[in-house]
C-alpha cells in the first residue's frame, strides 16, 4: 500500500498550497517540501527488495473490460526515475520558495508543481501501459499550466500552447501505439508486454506500433524534428525549466524508450529510427546551443543534444549502451538541473540572462560561480566529473558498433563533433558569464543569493563530483538494477572508472575538449552574431505555419459546406433521401404486388385532375402570394373530398375545418409579408430544383404504387372487431383516437397546445413594422364574411359543434372536429366584428383552458390508474339522450372533452394572437403586438 | 384508382419539394403545407383503397376501410396544423427581426424594408455561416488565423 | 397490475407532462411557483429514473400497456437497460439546466418551465415508447418544445437560426410519416417489436420498399443527431439558444443517436432476414465523416459556443462510429462515451454562458477582452470541460475513446476511425487551447464593472463536472453496465418476446 501512496501523496498535496498560502509563503513551501520527501522515503523503503532484484507491486482493477488497472510496479528502472522525480522535485520546491517573487501566486505554483510531480511519478512507477498513457497526458497538461504560469507574457502563452500541442500530438500517438501493443499481446500489463517481445516484433502490426510509440517518445523528449517546443518552454519560471525541462518531463520520452526497450528493440527499424533521430538531435542541439545568447536558451539546446545522446544510445540497444544511457540520464539530471538553478540565481541577481550583457560575475558572486563552473565542466565532459564517465561510455559504444552500415561511421564522427560543440558552448557559458569583463553595467548589481537558494545547487554539484570520483560506490547499485530492468537481461560485469588506460575513447574526449577550446576562441566574437541563423527558429516557424494553415483550411472547408443557406441544407436533406430510396430500388429492384387495382371512376379522375391543377397553380403562381393562397386552399378542399371518396368522413371534416383556420392564419400573416416575391433566383437553380422535385414526386408515387399493390395483413382487424365491444363506440377511428391509441392523442393535443403557447411567446417579443397592404386586399379581408351573417351563425355553429362532439364516438365527429368548429365560429365573429367586439364576449384568456383541456385528458387516464388498471384504461357506460341517440358517458368522454377544450383554446389563442398584429379587422383600442389577454 | 392516387400524391410531393427549396419563407410554408396534404393522402392510401365501407360499425357489414391510418392521419393533421401555425408566426418574427423574409434572414441592403427586391442575393455571403455567426459582436469576423490572437 | 411500482415506466412521461401544464395554470406572474414546480418535477423524474435503472439493471424488462390494450395493438412503453439509462442521463442534464435557469435565465419570456418540462416529457417518451408512430408523436412534442425554447428570449440571431431549425425538422417529420406509413403499409404493424418480427419474416420481394423506408427513418434520426451532411442547422441553433436550453439540447442529439441504435438493433439487425443490416454500409462512414467535419468546424470557429457546437457534432460522430462497428465492444464503449460526452457538452454550454456574462464587451467571441470577474474559478471549470471534451485523461472521454478504438478492427473503416479520432483530438486540443488562452490568459484591462459574480449559477456546471468525475471514479462498474446494455441490444429476441408477451 506504500507504493500507490507515493503517487497519491503529490496529488493530494497539490490541493494544499492554495489553502495554506494565506498562512504565509514559508509554511506553504515547507508543506510542499514534505510531499516529495515523504514519497521519496516511501520509495526508499522498498530499496532493499529492489536491490535484490525483486519487483514490488500493487494492483487494483479499475476498468476491467479494457484491462486498465491501477497498477504500481517498482522495478529498478522505475526506482531510478522515481528517485529522480522526487529527489529533484524536493530541491526544486526548496529553490522555488526563494525564486518566486512576491507578486507570483506561490500557492498556484506549488499546486501545479505537485500535480506535475504526481503525474510524473505515476508515469514512471505504473505497471500498466494504458495507465502510463494517462499519466503521460497528465504531465503534458500540468506542464502546460506551469509553462503558462506567467499568463501575462505572450511568450509564456505561446510556449505553453506550442508544448501542449506538440506533446499532445505525441500523447495521442502513444495512445495509438499502446492500444496496438495491447491488441498484439492481449494485455496492457507491462510485465506481460516485456515478456512477449518476440510476439510483438513478429507481428504485422509491429511497425505501426513502433512508429506511434516513437512519435510519442520523440515529441516528449524533444527529438528532431519536434525539438522546437523546448526552447519555447523556457518562458516558464526557472524552477520549472530546471525540473520539467532538464530532469523530469523531457526524460519521460527516453523513459518510455527504456521501458519498452525489451519489447520493441532489436530490429533494424528500431536501430535506424531511434539512433538516427538521436544522432540528428545530438548534433543539432549541440551546434545550436553554441549560438544562443540567452543563458536558458543555451541550456535548453544543450538539453536537447544530451537527450539526443541518450536516445542514440538506446537506439544502439546493446546492454552496455543501455547502461550508458541510464548512467547519462542520472548525470545529466545532476549537472543540468544545477546549471539551470545557477542560471536562475544569476537571472535573479543581475536581472538579465543575455550572455552579451552578463560579465565578470566571478568577482561579484564567486561561490555561485564556482558551482556553475563545476556543473559546466561536468556538462562538457571534463575528466573527474560524472559527465565524463557517461560520455566515455558513449564514445566506447559509438566505436564498438558493428554491422551498422553507414551509421557505423556517422555515429563516431557525430559523437566527436558533439564533444567539440558541447565543450565549446560550456566554455562560452563559463567564460562570458563569469570572466569576460569587469562585472559592470548589468540591470542590477549582483551579489551572492540567500544561503537556502544555493543549497539545491550545492547538493547537485556535490553529486557531480562524488559520482565522478566514486562511481562504483554511489551510482553502481542503482544503475545495475535499472539497467537490468531496461535491458531485460542480466548486465555483464562492468567497471566504472575515470581511467581505462590510454584508449580510443579517451583520445576522442581529449580531441573533443581541445577542439572545443579552439572552436570557441576562433569563433568567440562571431558566436553572438550567429544567433539569428540557428535552424530551430525555422522549425518553430514551420510549426506556426502549419497551425495557421490548417486553421485557414478549416475555415475554408467549413464555409464551403456550411454557408448559412437553408436552401442548401434542404437540398442535402432531400438529396440524401432520394439517394437512399433510389439506391435501394436500384439494388433490390422494385417488384410490384399481385393485388388488382380498383377501376378508376370519373369523379375520382376529375377530382385528381383538379387537385393536380391546383397544386401546379400554386407552384406557378407562388410569387403572387394571395393568389397562391387561394390555389392551395383548392388543394386542401380536394384533399378532403378525396377523404370522403375513400371512406374517411372524419378526416374530411377535420381537414376542412383545419383548412379554414390555416387559410385564415396565412391571410393574416400575409398582412406582414411582402405581397409579391422578387425574381431573384437564377433559372439554372429553378431547373435543378424542378428535377429534384420531379424525382421526389416519382419516388413517393413509386412507394404508393408498390405498397398498394401488395396484400395487407394489418393489426387493424382487431380494432374493427373490438371497437364496439371493448371501446364502446361504433366510430372505429374515434375509438382508436380516444381509446386504443389515446396515448398518441394525449401527446398531440399537447403539441397543438404548446404550439399556441410558443406562438404567444413569440408574439410577445414582436414589434411589427407598418404592414404593406394594398387597399384592394384590405377590402378583401374585410369583405371575407359579413359581420351580421357571422353573428347570426354563431349559435347554430356552437350547437352543431356540441352535436358533433356528443355523437363523435359513434358517428363521424368527436373532440377535434367539434373543437375546430367552435373555434371557427368564434373566429368568424372576430373577423366580422373585429377584435374588440370578440374580446368583449370572450373575456378570459384561453391560455389556462389549454392546460385544463390537457389535464382533463390526462386525468381521464389517471382515473384508469386509480381504478387499479393501467394509465389511460378508459371505462364507459351508455346513456340514451332523445334526439341525439345512444351516447356514452365515460372517462372516454372526459378524454374527448379534454381534446375539445384544448383544440378550441389553442386555435383561439393562435388566431387572436396573430390577429392582434394585423391592422385590418382590428379596431384602434388594441395596439399591435400587445397581448389582448394580459391579465 | 390506385394509379390516380399515386399520381396525385406524387404531384403534391413534387410541388411541395419544389416550393420548400425556394428562398423566401412564404413559398417554403406553402411547400410544407402541400407536403402535409401529400403525407395525409399517402397514409390513407397505405391502408389500401379497396377497403369498402367507412369505419363506422354497422351490423352486417363485413369489409371496412382500414381505420388505423385514418386515426394516424387525424393526429398528423392536428399536429401539422400546430406546426404550420408556428412556422407562420416564426416567419413573421424573422421578418420583423431581420427586416427580410429571406429564409436566411438576410438584412435588407437598402433602407426601405418593404422593397423586397432589395432583400439581398439568393445565397447569403459566407459570413452568415456558423463559423463566424455570432450575435454578440463582429470583431471575430476579421480575426484570422490562430496565431495573431494568442499573442 | 400489482402495486404502484408497476406504474414506474409511465411516470417519466406523466410527471413532466402534467407539471408543464400545472405551470401554465400558475399564471405568468408567479415566477417563484413556476421555478419550484420545475425543480420538484425534475427531481421526481430523476428519482423515478434511478428506480427504473435499478429495475432494468437486473435485466428484466418492464412493459407498460398504455390503455391496458394487449400487445401489439395498444401502445407499449418498454423499459430495458438502454432506455432507462438514457432517461436517467436526460434527468441529470435537465436538473442542471433547470437549476441554472432559475437563476434568472427563465425570466426573459413566458412559459419557460412549461416548455422545459414538455421537452423532458417528449424526450422521455421517445426513449421509452415501443411504438413507431407514438415515437413520432413524442418527437413532435420534444420538437415543438425545443422550437419554443430555442426562440425563448427572441432576437435576430434566434429568429434566423429558428427558421432553419424548424423548417428542416418539419421536412424531417414529413419523411418520418412517409417511412412509418410505408412500414405499416407493407407489414401492417406499428409496434417496433411486432415490426421486427414482421420484417424478419417478410418475403424478399418486400426488401426494397422496407429497406428504403428503414433508411428514410434513419435519415430522420440522423437529422436529429446532427450527422454529416445533416448537421448544418446545429451550430447556429445551439450558439443562439440560451444557456440552459443549449445544455438541454445536448441530450436532443442523443435522442436521434438512441433511435438509430434502437432501430438498427431491433428492427434491422443482423437477424432481420431480407431487412438485415440496413445501416451497416452507411453508419460507420457517415459517423467518421461527421467527426471529421465537426473537428474541422471547431478549429474554424470564431466564437466559443459555435466551437462547442462543432465539438458536440464531432462527439456524436465518435459514438455513432462505435455503434457502427455493430459489435458488443463497440456499442458498449460508445454508450459509455455517450454518457460522458452528453454531460460534458451540457456543462460546456453552461460554462460558456458564465464566460459571456462576465465578458460583456466581446461576449464569447475569440478576441482579446477584459479579464473575467471570476477568471480563476471559471477558467478552472473550463479547463476541466476542455479536457473532457478532447477526451484527455483523467476524465472518461479518454477511456471511452480507448474503448471505441480498441473495438475497431483494422479494416478501411477502422483505420479511418482511428485516424480521425486521434487527429481530431489534436484539432480539438488546438481549438480549445486557443479559446482558453484568448479568453482567460490573453486579457487586457480590468474586469467590466457591470459583470457580476456568477453566484449560484456556478453550481450547475460545477455539479455536472462532479458527475464527470464520478464517471471516471466508477468507470469500472459503469463501463461494465454499458457492456451489458450492448449485450441486451444485440439479443433483440428478449425485447421482442417481452413486448409481445404483454397481452394480459
Amino acid at each position: 500500500m506504500t507504493l500507490p501512496l507515493a503517487i497519491i501523496l503529490p496529488f493530494l498535496g497539490s490541493l494544499l498550497p492554495p489553502l495554506l498560502i494565506r498562512r504565509g509563503r514559508s509554511i506553504t513551501a515547507a508543506v510542499a517540501l514534505t510531499v516529495p520527501l515523504a514519497s521519496l522515503a516511501l520509495l526508499a523503503s522498498h530499496w532493499p527488495a529492489v536491490s535484490r532484484g525483486e519487483v514490488p507491486r500493487w494492483q487494483m482493477p479499475w476498468v476491467p473490460i479494457i484491462g486498465l488497472d491501477l497498477d504500481v510496479r517498482l522495478d529498478g528502472l522505475a526506482f531510478l526515475f522515481g528517485a529522480l522525480v522526487f529527489g529533484i522535485g524536493a530541491l526544486i520546491v526548496l529553490y522555488a520558495r526563494y525564486y518566486l517573487s512576491e507578486e507570483d501566486s506561490m500557492g498556484r505554483f506549488y499546486s501545479y508543481l505537485l500535480l506535475f510531480m504526481g503525474a510524473m511519478a505515476g508515469l514512471v512507477l505504473t505497471g500498466n501501459l494504458l495507465l502510463l498513457v494517462i499519466f503521460w497526458e497528465l504531465t503534458s497538461l500540468s506542464s502546460f499550466l506551469l509553462i503558462g504560469f506567467w499568463t501575462h507574457r505572450a511568450d509564456a502563452r505561446d510556449g505553453a500552447r506550442t508544448s501542449l500541442i506538440v506533446t499532445g500530438l505525441g500523447g495521442l500517438a502513444l495512445l495509438g501505439g499502446v492500444l496496438i501493443i495491447g491488441r498484439i499481446v492481449g494485455s496492457y500489463d507491462i510485465s506481460t508486454v516485456l515478456a512477449s517481445g518476440d510476439l510483438i516484433r513478429g507481428s504485422s502490426l509491429y511497425l505501426p506500433a513502433l512508429l506511434l510509440v516513437l512519435l510519442g517518445a520523440f515529441t516528449k523528449s524533444a527529438q528532431f524534428p519536434f525539438h522546437f517546443w523546448l526552447p519555447g518552454a523556457m518562458a516558464a519560471p526557472t524552477p520549472v525549466s530546471a525540473y520539467l525541462h532538464s530532469a523530469a518531463m523531457v526524460k519521460a520520452g527516453v523513459f518510455v524508450l527504456a521501458r519498452l526497450h525489451p519489447a520493441l528493440s532489436g530490429t533494424s527499424e528500431w536501430f535506424l529510427l531511434v539512433s538516427g533521430a538521436g544522432l540528428i538531435t545530438l548534433l543539432l542541439g549541440a551546434y545550436t546551443a553554441m549560438f544562443q545568447n540567452d543563458l536558458k536558451g543555451l541550456l535548453a539546446y544543450s538539453t536537447i543534444s544530451h537527450l539526443g545522446l541518450i536516445t542514440l544510445l538506446l537506439g544502439i540497444g546493446t546492454t552496455q549502451a543501455v547502461v550508458a544511457a541510464l548512467f547519462h540520464v542520472m548525470n545529466h539530471v545532476a549537472f543540468k538541473a544545477s546549471l539551470f538553478m545557477a542560471a536562475g540565481i544569476i537571472d535573479h541577481e543581475t536581472g538579465t540572462r543575455d550572455l552579451r550583457t552578463l560579465n565578470g560575475l566571478w568577482r561579484l558572486m564567486p561561490y555561485t560561480s564556482l558551482l556553475a563552473i563545476v556543473s559546466a565542466a561536468a556538462m562538457a565532459g571534463v575528466p573527474l566529473f560524472n559527465g565524463f564517465l557517461s560520455k566515455e561510455m558513449f564514445f566506447t559504444e559509438a566505436l564498438s558498433l558493428s554491422g551498422a552500415g553507414v551509421m557505423q561511421w556517422l555515429i563516431p564522427i557525430g559523437a566527436t563533433l558533439f564533444g567539440v560543440f558541447s565543450a565549446a558552448y560550456s566554455i562560452r557559458l563559463v567564460y562570458e558569464v563569469l570572466f569576460s569583463g569587469p562585472g559592470t553595467d548589468m540591470p542590477r548589481v549582483p551579489h551572492e543569493p540567500v544561503r537556502s537558494m544555493r543549497i539545491p545547487v550545492e547538493l547537485l554539484t556535490l553529486v557531480c563530483i562524488a559520482v565522478g570520483l566514486f562511481p562504483n560506490t554511489i551510482a553502481r547499485p542503482l544503475l545495475d538494477v535499472a539497467a537490468a530492468a531496461a535491458a531485460g537481461a542480466v548486465i555483464p560485469a562492468f567497471h566504472l572508472s575515470q581511467w581505462h588506460g590510454l584508449n580510443a575513447p579517451l583520445l576522442m574526449s581529449l580531441t573533443a575538449l581541445a577542439g572545443g577550446v579552439v572552436l570557441f576562441f576562433m569563433l568567440r566574437d562571431r558566436l553572438a552574431a550567429y544567433g539569428a541563423v540557428v535552424p530551430v527558429v525555422s522549425a518553430k516557424r514551420v510549426f506556426d505555419r502549419v497551425v495557421a494553415g490548417t486553421t485557414a483550411a478549416s475555415v475554408f472547408v467549413t464555409r464551403r459546406f456550411e454557408n448559412g443557406s437553408l436552401q442548401r441544407y434542404t437540398l442535402f436533406l432531400v438529396g440524401i433521401s432520394l439517394l437512399v430510396g433510389f439506391g435501394q430500388a436500384w439494388k433490390w429492384g422494385w417488384p410490384l404486388g399481385s393485388e388488382t387495382n380498383l377501376p378508376a371512376d370519373v369523379p375520382t379522375a376529375t377530382g385528381t385532375v383538379v387537385l393536380v391543377t391546383c397544386a401546379l397553380a400554386t407552384v406557378a403562381l407562388y410569387r403572387r402570394r394571395l393568389i397562391a393562397l387561394i390555389a392551395i386552399s383548392g388543394v386542401g378542399a380536394m384533399t378532403s373530398l378525396g377523404f370522403v371518396r375513400f371512406g374517411a368522413p372524419d378526416l374530411a371534416l377535420t381537414q376542412l375545418m383545419v383548412e379554414v383556420v390555416a387559410t385564415l392564419l396565412m391571410l393574416l400573416a400575409l398582412f406582414h409579408l411582402p405581397q409579391v416575391e422578387p425574381r431573384d433566383e437564377p433559372g439554372s437553380r429553378l431547373a435543378r430544383d424542378g428535377v429534384i422535385a420531379l424525382a421526389s414526386g416519382a419516388g413517393v408515387a413509386a412507394i404508393v404504387w408498390a405498397v398498394v399493390s401488395r396484400p395487407l395483413d394489418s393489426i387493424s382487424s382487431y380494432f374493427i372487431t373490438n371497437a364496439k365491444p371493448l371501446g364502446g363506440g361504433t366510430n372505429i377511428v374515434n375509438v382508436i383516437l380516444v381509446d386504443f391509441r389515446g396515448f398518441d392523442t394525449m401527446g398531440e393535443i399537447a403539441v397543438i397546445g404548446t404550439a399556441a403557447l410558443g406562438i404567444r411567446m413569440m408574439l410577445d417579443s414582436l414589434e411589427p413594422r407598418a404592414p404593406n397592404v394594398p387597399a384592394g386586399f384590405r377590402m378583401a379581408a374585410r369583405s371575407l364574411i359579413l359581420s351580421s351573417v357571422t353573428r347570426a351563425m354563431l349559435p347554430f355553429a356552437l350547437l352543431m359543434s356540441v352535436y358533433l362532439f356528443l355523437r363523435g364516438h359513434n358517428e363521424p365527429g368527436g373532440g377535434f372536429v367539434a373543437g375546430l368548429l367552435t373555434a371557427i365560429a368564434i373566429i368568424l365573429q372576430y373577423l366580422g366584428g373585429g377584435m374588440t367586439w370578440t374580446l368583449e364576449r370572450v373575456r378570459r384568456s384561453p391560455q389556462p383552458w389549454i392546460a385544463w383541456g390537457v389535464l382533463m385528458a390526462v386525468g381521464a387516464g389517471v382515473l384508469g390508474m386509480l381504478s387499479g388498471s393501467w394509465f389511460l384504461d378508459l371505462t364507459f357506460t351508455h346513456v340514451h339522450i332523445p334526439g341525439i341517440g345512444e351516447i356514452e358517458l365515460a372517462t372516454a368522454t372526459l378524454f374527448d372533452l379534454g381534446v375539445y377544450v384544448t383544440v378550441v383554446a389553442a386555435v383561439l389563442l393562435i388566431i387572436t394572437g396573430v390577429g392582434a398584429l394585423s391592422p385590418a379587422p382590428v379596431s384602434a383600442q388594441v395596439e399591435p403586438g400587445s397581448d389582448p389577454w394580459k391579465i | 384508382m390506385e394509379n390516380l392516387m399515386a399520381v396525385g400524391i406524387g404531384t403534391l410531393v413534387a410541388c411541395g419539394v419544389f416550393l420548400i427549396l425556394r428562398a423566401r419563407t412564404f413559398p417554403v410554408i406553402l411547400g410544407l403545407t402541400l407536403l402535409s396534404y401529400a403525407v395525409n393522402l399517402f397514409l390513407v392510401s397505405m391502408g389500401r383503397l379497396q377497403g369498402g365501407a367507412p369505419p363506422i360499425v354497422v351490423e352486417g357489414t363485413e369489409r371496412y376501410v382500414d381505420p388505423l391510418p385514418q386515426a394516424l392521419v387525424l393526429t398528423a393533421i392536428v399536429i401539422g396544423f400546430g406546426m404550420t401555425a408556428f412556422i407562420v408566426v416564426l416567419s413573421l418574427g424573422a421578418r420583423f427581426a431581420t427586416g427580410s423574409d429571406h429564409v436566411d434572414g438576410l438584412p435588407v441592403l437598402m433602407g426601405d424594408h418593404d422593397s423586397d427586391s432589395a432583400d439581398g442575393a439568393v445565397t447569403p455571403p459566407g459570413n452568415q455561416s456558423g463559423v463566424v455567426m455570432n450575435q454578440a459582436s463582429s470583431p471575430a469576423r476579421d480575426a484570422d488565423g490562430a496565431e495573431g490572437e494568442v499573442r | 397490475m400489482n402495486g404502484a411500482i408497476s406504474h414506474l415506466p409511465v411516470l417519466p412521461v406523466l410527471v413532466p407532462f402534467v407539471s408543464a401544464f400545472i405551470c401554465l395554470l400558475l399564471g405568468a406572474e408567479t415566477r417563484r411557483a413556476h421555478r419550484v414546480t420545475g425543480i420538484v418535477a425534475t427531481l421526481v423524474s430523476l428519482a423515478v429514473s434511478v428506480m427504473l435503472v435499478m429495475q432494468a439493471g437486473a435485466g428484466d424488462m418492464m412493459v407498460y400497456r398504455a390503455g391496458a390494450w394487449p400487445s401489439p395493438f395498444g401502445i407499449m412503453l418498454v423499459v430495458d437497460r438502454l432506455s432507462s439509462l438514457m432517461v436517467l442521463l436526460t434527468d441529470v442534464v435537465a436538473l442542471s439546466a433547470v437549476l441554472y435557469a432559475v437563476r434568472g435565465g427563465d425570466s426573459r419570456g413566458r412559459f419557460f418551465h412549461s416548455f422545459l418540462q414538455l421537452q423532458l416529457a417528449g424526450v422521455h417518451g421517445a426513449f421509452l415508447t415501443g411504438d413507431l408512430f407514438n415515437l413520432f408523436v413524442f418527437f413532435e412534442i420534444l420538437l415543438i418544445a425545443s422550437y419554443c425554447l430555442l426562440m425563448f428570449g427572441g432576437g435576430e440571431g434566434r429568429a434566423r437560426a429558428g427558421v432553419h431549425y424548424v423548417v428542416l425538422n418539419l421536412i424531417g417529420s414529413a419523411l418520418f410519416l412517409i417511412a412509418v406509413g410505408t412500414l405499416y403499409g407493407v407489414t401492417g404493424a406499428l409496434n417496433m417489436a411486432h415490426l421486427s418480427v414482421r420484417i424478419a419474416e417478410m418475403p424478399a420481394m418486400d426488401a426494397a420498399v422496407v429497406r428504403a423506408a428503414g433508411l428514410l427513418l434513419l435519415i430522420v434520426f440522423a437529422l436529429k443527431a446532427a450527422v454529416m451532411p445533416l448537421y448544418f442547422w446545429l451550430p447556429n441553433a445551439y450558439a443562439n439558444a440560451s444557456a440552459p436550453v443549449a445544455a438541454l439540447f445536448a441530450i436532443m442529439t442523443k435522442v436521434g443517436v438512441y433511435c438509430i441504435l434502437r432501430v438498427c438493433t431491433l428492427m434491422f439487425g443482423p437477424l432481420a432476414g431480407a431487412g438485415a443490416d440496413v445501416a451497416l454500409p452507411w453508419l460507420l462512414p457517415a459517423a467518421v465523416a461527421t467527426s471529421a467535419f465537426g473537428f474541422v468546424g471547431a478549429l474554424a470557429s470564431r466564437n466559443l459556443r459555435t466551437m462547442i457546437g462543432y465539438l458536440l457534432i464531432a462527439s456524436v460522430g465518435t459514438m455513432l462510429a462505435g455503434f457502427g462497428l455493430f459489435s458488443r465492444e463497440g456499442i458498449g464503449g460508445a454508450l459509455y462515451y455517450l454518457l460522458h460526452s452528453t454531460v460534458t457538452y451540457a456543462a460546456l454550454f453552461l460554462i460558456a454562458d458564465l464566460v459571456v456574462r462576465q465578458r460583456d464587451d466581446v461576449g464569447d467571441t475569440l478576441v482579446q477582452g477584459a479579464p473575467l470577474h471570476e477568471n480563476g474559478r471559471i477558467s478552472a471549470l473550463f479547463f476541466i470541460g476542455a479536457i473532457a471534451s478532447v477526451g484527455l485523461p483523467p476524465l472518461a472521454g479518454f477511456t471511452g475513446k480507448a474503448l471505441i478504438l480498441g473495438a475497431a478492427n483494422f479494416t478501411a473503416g477502422g483505420i479511418w476511425l482511428w485516424t480521425v479520432t486521434l487527429l481530431g483530438s489534436l484539432f480539438a486540443i488546438v481549438s480549445l487551447t486557443r479559446a482558453g488562452i484568448i479568453i482567460f490568459w490573453n486579457t487586457s484591462g480590468t474586469p467590466a464593472p457591470s459583470s457580476t459574480a456568477s453566484g449560484y449559477r456556478f453550481m450547475a456546471p460545477a455539479g455536472l463536472v462532479a458527475v464527470l468525475a464520478a464517471l471516471v471514479m466508477f468507470a469500472g462498474p459503469i463501463s461494465t453496465y454499458a457492456d451489458r446494455v450492448a449485450d441486451q441490444l444485440l439479443t433483440p429476441g428478449d425485447y421482442v418476446s417481452a413486448v409481445l408477451r404483454a397481452t394480459d
